[in-house]
């Protein structure tokens, strides 16, 4: 028997029974769509995360410590401990030396230290409390940061800063450009000696007359960043940016974070972390190596690339899971139309038997007919699914950005997810026709002929 | 070897359950000679038509061998035997069996489909069928829209497509009233005439057998009782 006949011959079979065969390939439709969402979701995070990592050049990118960084293990998703230093290395301060150092090896394009200074920024009569990062000029113009309005500042002595797009809309502003020029407060805490009594720090004690004061810094907006659609240790992550110049006149605590005094060597603090951009991927084991051998820590963004496409691995393969429960219900109504259809249609099995039909026809005849069920289930499932996860991605998006978080296509729909939800359904409802199908073969068509 | 395309030698067939075995044929020998219109007769029970579907393929013999043209077809494979009666042999039924749900033209078409052949041939082949049989104008009509002497033409067209030389009719005219049974004979009579195909037709009507079939083979308990050369 010709392909062709076979096909022909399934259509016209289930369009006879078409309610049927429409309630059997709905089961097949909905098992799919249900697959092919888990699966989309489970890519789209992926691809977002993937393409974050590419854009922001990432994959270019160290973070070194001091060796004793007290948080390191935050940041090492294997918690191991700390390496042992190599003989003839001591361990070292992250200061300005340590930072022209690594400046020197081959291979490294821009290095700056990891400094945020606790803040409060001021706008439009609001106050919002940040983490204000300090980066170069020369880093606000590369990959690591992207504009939605303006652009990086000149000089590193420039009275300019950089504000996020989610922050911004904090501040209840909608049109990035309208904002370029206009002025923005940063209130910076700083020692007020003049309390530095002991006295006066037993008052503190109680809660009075801490020895800080605050500082305000009145500087130019020139340019709104987008905010990075995921947080994880990445190098450029703030909502608020302004160059080491300026950083260096205002008055500020010489630490961020509590463990920085913990950190504390010989009295020197050193940087908390040092970012470290490469010129080329490639550059990322020779540099590892070489700042390892001045006593320091490495931190490698790819190495941890590796992880999380582990646990995406890992993600995906549970989200299938998910989906294949309702693909093993549809395939069991598979089973039951074809084993009806088997008993509906016994005597004309017997015919086409008594008319030349072999086993293999009438094997084949099932196996169609339950494929072209797959085909069409699994084809309208696709559509199913990627129709549910767009509602989905609006009505998410559409919550996520009134709380300034930007746009994400939490779906990934790759040419291979269509063909292959539609090959997997195919393979499902073949599986699923096998029990008919040899059922079907074995009719005897003595028996068959004498049924009526 | 060709002048007897029919060699029946000690063909035996037991339908065996859990509790009963009923011994349809034993021991039945018979040949039939290229070209003959035999008629096989006698009581229901008497073993008939399991003498038709052994020969027809559709069943498989307890012992003895049963050769049609020169083909051992008490030894085929499940595969053989299909291929044996696509195109070996025709096979016509009391009930017609057609299939309900396939007009004229695709149920005698159907034969051609198993056998490879591609559609418009199959059409043009069914239609020339149809037509051989005096159907050419009901080409379009479901089972249901004809009458049974009709459908029994059908069945015979169909039985006909792929030119076999044996023709098998299993009580062709029991569901039929006299005049179209004696219609349907007329045309077995004919094709065995003009066309010279070997027809072995089961029926219960003698006095009808006897007008048109050559030879007489009469049943009885599964066992040949009597063999008669009528012309």
């Amino acid at each position: 028997m010709r392909v062709r006949d076979h096909i022909g011959l399934s259509f016209a079979n289930l369009w006879k029974r078409k309610l049927r065969t429409c309630l059997t390939a709905f089961g097949v439709t909905i098992g799919i769509g249900a697959l092919v969402s888990m699966v989309s979701f489970g890519k789209g995070m992926q691809k977002n995360v993937t393409e974050s990592f590419r854009s922001l050049d990432l994959f270019n990118s160290l973070t070194v410590f001091s060796e004793d960084f007290f948080t390191g293990e935050r940041f090492d998703p294997d918690r191991r401990p700390a390496q042992p230093l190599p003989s003839g290395a001591s361990r070292a301060v992250l200061d300005d030396a340590a930072l022209e150092k690594i400046a020197a090896l081959k291979g490294v394009d821009t290095v700056f230290p990891d400094v945020r200074i606790p803040a409060i920024v001021r706008f439009n009569g609001k106050d919002e409390f940040r983490l204000v990062q300090v980066i170069p000029a020369k880093v606000t113009s590369s990959r690591m940061l992207r504009f939605s309005a303006g652009k990086g500042y000149a000089s590193d002595e420039e009275d300019s800063l950089i504000i996020s797009d989610s922050l911004l809309r904090q501040f209840g502003v909608q049109e990035p450009q309208a904002l370029l020029g206009k002025k923005m407060v940063i209130s910076s805490i700083g020692f007020d000696f003049s309390r530095l009594n002991p006295a006066n720090l037993t008052a503190a004690l109680g809660g009075e007359r801490l020895p800080f004061t605050t500082e305000d810094t009145e500087l130019t907006i020139v340019g709104v960043a987008e905010s990075q659609a995921f947080a994880g240790p990445i190098p450029i992550q703030s909502d608020v940016f302004i160059p080491p110049g300026v950083s260096k006149r205002m008055k500020k605590l010489p630490f961020s974070n509590i463990w920085d005094l913990f950190r504390a060597r010989e009295g020197r603090l050193g940087y908390s972390a040092i970012n470290v951009r490469l010129s080329s991927p490639a550059f990322v084991e020779p540099v590892k190596k070489e700042v390892a051998g001045m006593g320091l820590r490495v931190f490698a963004l790819a190495d941890q690339f590796k992880e999380v496409q582990k646990g995406f691995l890992i993600l995906n393969m549970v989200l299938a899971a998910v989906g294949m429960i309702a693909i093993v219900v549809a395939s069991l109504g598979i089973v039951n139309t074809m084993v009806m259809s088997i008993l509906e249609r016994y005597s004309e099995i017997g015919i086409m038997k008594a008319v030349g039909a072999s086993d293999r026809d009438v094997r084949r005849i099932f196996f169609f007919e339950s494929s072209v069920i797959g085909f069409i289930g699994g084809g309208f499932g696709f559509a199913l699914g990627w129709a549910v996860s767009g509602v989905i991605n609006r009505v998410v998006n559409y919550f996520l950005a009134k709380q300034g978080v930007p746009y994400i296509a939490y779906f990934s729909f790759p040419v291979w997810l269509a063909l292959g939800a539609i090959a997997f359904s195919v393979a499902v409802s073949l599986a699923a026709g096998v029990y008919p199908a040899m059922r079907a073969a074995r009719v005897d068509p003595v028996r068959a002929l004498r049924h009526d | 070897m060709g002048n007897v395309p029919i060699l029946i030698s000690n063909l035996s067939k037991v339908y065996s359950t859990a509790k009963v075995r009923v011994a349809a044929l034993q021991d039945v020998s018979l040949s039939l000679e290229e070209g003959v219109f035999a008629a096989v007769t006698g009581a229901s029970g008497s073993g008939k038509s399991t003498l038709l579907n052994l020969l027809g393929g559709l069943d498989t013999p307890t012992s003895g061998t049963i050769e049609v043209r020169g083909r051992k077809i008490s030894e085929m494979s499940r595969e053989e035997l299909a291929l044996y009666r696509r195109s070996g042999v025709g096979m016509i039924f009391q009930s017609f069996n057609l299939i309900p749900g396939f007009n004229a033209l695709e149920n005698v078409a159907l034969p051609l489909m198993f056998a490879g052949v591609a559609k418009r041939e199959r059409r043009n082949r069914a239609g020339e069928v149809l037509a051989q049989v005096g159907l050419g104008a009901r080409i379009a009509h479901r089972p249901s829209e004809l009458s049974g002497g009709e459908q029994q033409r059908v069945a015979i067209a169909r039985a006909l497509v792929n030119r076999p030389r044996v023709l098998l009719a299993d009580e062709p005219t029991g569901n039929l009233d006299s005049r179209t049974s004696r219609e349907i004979v007329t045309l077995l009579a004919e094709l065995n005439r003009d066309q010279g195909l070997t027809i072995v037709m089961v029926t219960h009507e003698e006095s009808l057998a006897r007008e048109f079939a050559g030879r007489g083979v009469r049943l009885s308990d599964g066992k040949v009782q009597a063999e008669e050369r009528w012309r």
